[in-house]
């Protein structure tokens, strides 16, 4: 079953930074997407996202991989743009 | 349908309005916001030459707006921005304090560096609260700061510690001066700006001098179970690497690398603002803020700006600000040296 890994990075907190004790991470088929999701998330990986430089400060960005037979890609793009499955994919821990 | 789209970027609410999934009145209201946010972008613009022309023609002392309109708006936990208008005479404890902590960030501006908002032009400060479900962030969108309630267990309601409120605050005063970009030295810049004057805000509203102060950022947010495992702070600004920060950062250029976020290459030079300011004594505010605030916002915006060119301004601000005091040039200098700028 072909997988999204997700990872929600950056913040003011930086998430997922070196050295930070915070992080947030978690993962989703894509078998179990909606039709409308799927479309998003491959709309993002044809894209990388928008590359243009945004005004948000202290956003989170998600780092999303995904692995098909293809091989395997991984993108980071600005919460603003990904689809509510995958930001409610992810667990916020302490580490 | 409502249109509330100010957080989405143009070409997206352009997609959408091309986009045949969606009803016809979808696709009109995604063109109408679209069409907006182009005109608004021209307006906020004219805004800040207007301001920067003021700035350079009228005397000294005289403003060409009125002091800024604090507005606070609740998500109810969605992420529609900016939500529902709330009123002044709220019983939402965290609504009170965002309007209390917001009005004071604007004073502490115009008070201390006579600034008035953050485009000096008297742009009205506006908050969203109860941002999304359990959401770990507070953050700054180009046009407005937005506050989750923490998950209550690693962070609690970020409008908590009244440097974070600085801090967002400040990432418009850089938006509306500098304009620093969010990358590489320039995004290091970025998030130390709106750390210094956050970590300054919060020991103005103490009246604290430097030794009395904690230095630490964040320190108010950190939710029980982020405290039990010893994390005091996001960040502290007198021990950047130091085992209690949640996310310990670099402490000299050495450890400087391009792609590094922003929140972590932050700490050389909060670390150098920390330095200075203890060495030359007193209130954070008094001088050392001064020189840090005249390097943020005296100079044409210089978005890719290294922190080695931010030092020399400080370097060049600190003599000819005080040029009576060698004292405070010579507590600059040293700072910077010792962060390796």
């Amino acid at each position: 079953m072909d997988l999204l890994v997700v990872e929600r990075i950056g913040g003011l907190a930086g998430f997922g930074g070196p050295g930070a004790h915070v992080r947030s991470r978690g993962q989703v088929a894509i078998a179990r997407l909606s039709e409308a999701d799927r479309r998003a998330v491959e709309e993002l990986f044809r894209t990388r996202g928008d590359s243009r430089p945004s005004a948000v400060r202290d956003g989170f960005s998600y780092r999303i991989s995904r692995t098909t037979s293809a091989g395997s890609e991984t993108i980071e793009v600005p919460e603003s743009m990904v689809p509510a499955s995958l930001v409610g994919c992810v667990k916020d821990e302490l580490i | 349908m409502s249109c509330q789209c100010f957080i989405i970027p143009t070409n997206v609410l352009e997609r959408f309005a091309k986009d045949k999934t969606l009803s016809q009145e979808q696709r009109k209201c995604f063109a109408d916001a679209a069409q907006f946010e182009k005109h608004w972008r021209q307006v906020r613009t004219a805004h800040g030459k207007l301001s920067a022309a003021a700035g350079a023609i009228l005397p000294s002392g005289i403003q060409v707006a009125a002091p800024p309109a604090v507005t606070v708006a609740d998500c109810n936990h969605g992420t529609t921005l900016p939500g529902t208008p709330v009123p002044a005479s709220t019983a939402d404890a965290t609504a009170k304090r965002t309007f209390v902590e917001t009005r004071a960030v604007a004073d502490f501006y115009q008070n201390v560096f006579g600034r008035n908002s953050v485009d000096n032009a008297g742009k009205t400060l506006m908050s969203s609260i109860h941002f999304s479900v359990k959401y770990n962030n507070a953050f700054w969108n180009g046009t407005q700061m937005t506050y989750g309630d923490g998950d209550g267990n690693i962070f609690i309601d970020f409008t908590k510690a009244n440097d974070v409120i600085g801090h967002e605050l400040t990432h418009g005063v850089t938006q509306f001066s500098a304009q620093l970009a969010y990358a590489n030295e320039a995004g290091g810049l970025n998030e130390s700006i709106s750390d210094v004057f956050g970590s300054m805000f919060r020991q103005w509203r103490a009246n604290q001098n430097v030794t009395q102060a904690d230095w630490l950022i964040g320190k108010e947010i950190m939710g029980p179970g982020a405290v039990a495992k010893g994390y005091t702070c996001l960040r502290d600004m007198a021990n950047p690497a130091a085992k209690h920060c949640l996310a310990p950062q670099p402490t000299n250029y050495s450890q400087y690398k391009n792609g590094m976020d922003p929140h972590y290459s932050s700490g050389i030079p909060n670390f150098a603002f920390y330095k200075a300011a203890k060495a030359i004594g007193g209130k954070s505010w008094e001088k050392a803020g001064k020189i840090w605030y005249a390097a943020l916002t005296d100079f044409a915006p210089r978005p890719n700006m290294k922190m080695k060119a931010f030092a020399n301004r400080t370097r060049t601000l600190a003599k000819t600000m005080f040029p009576g005091d060698p004292s405070v040039f010579a507590a600059v200098n040293s700072a910077w040296i010792a962060v390796g700028r």
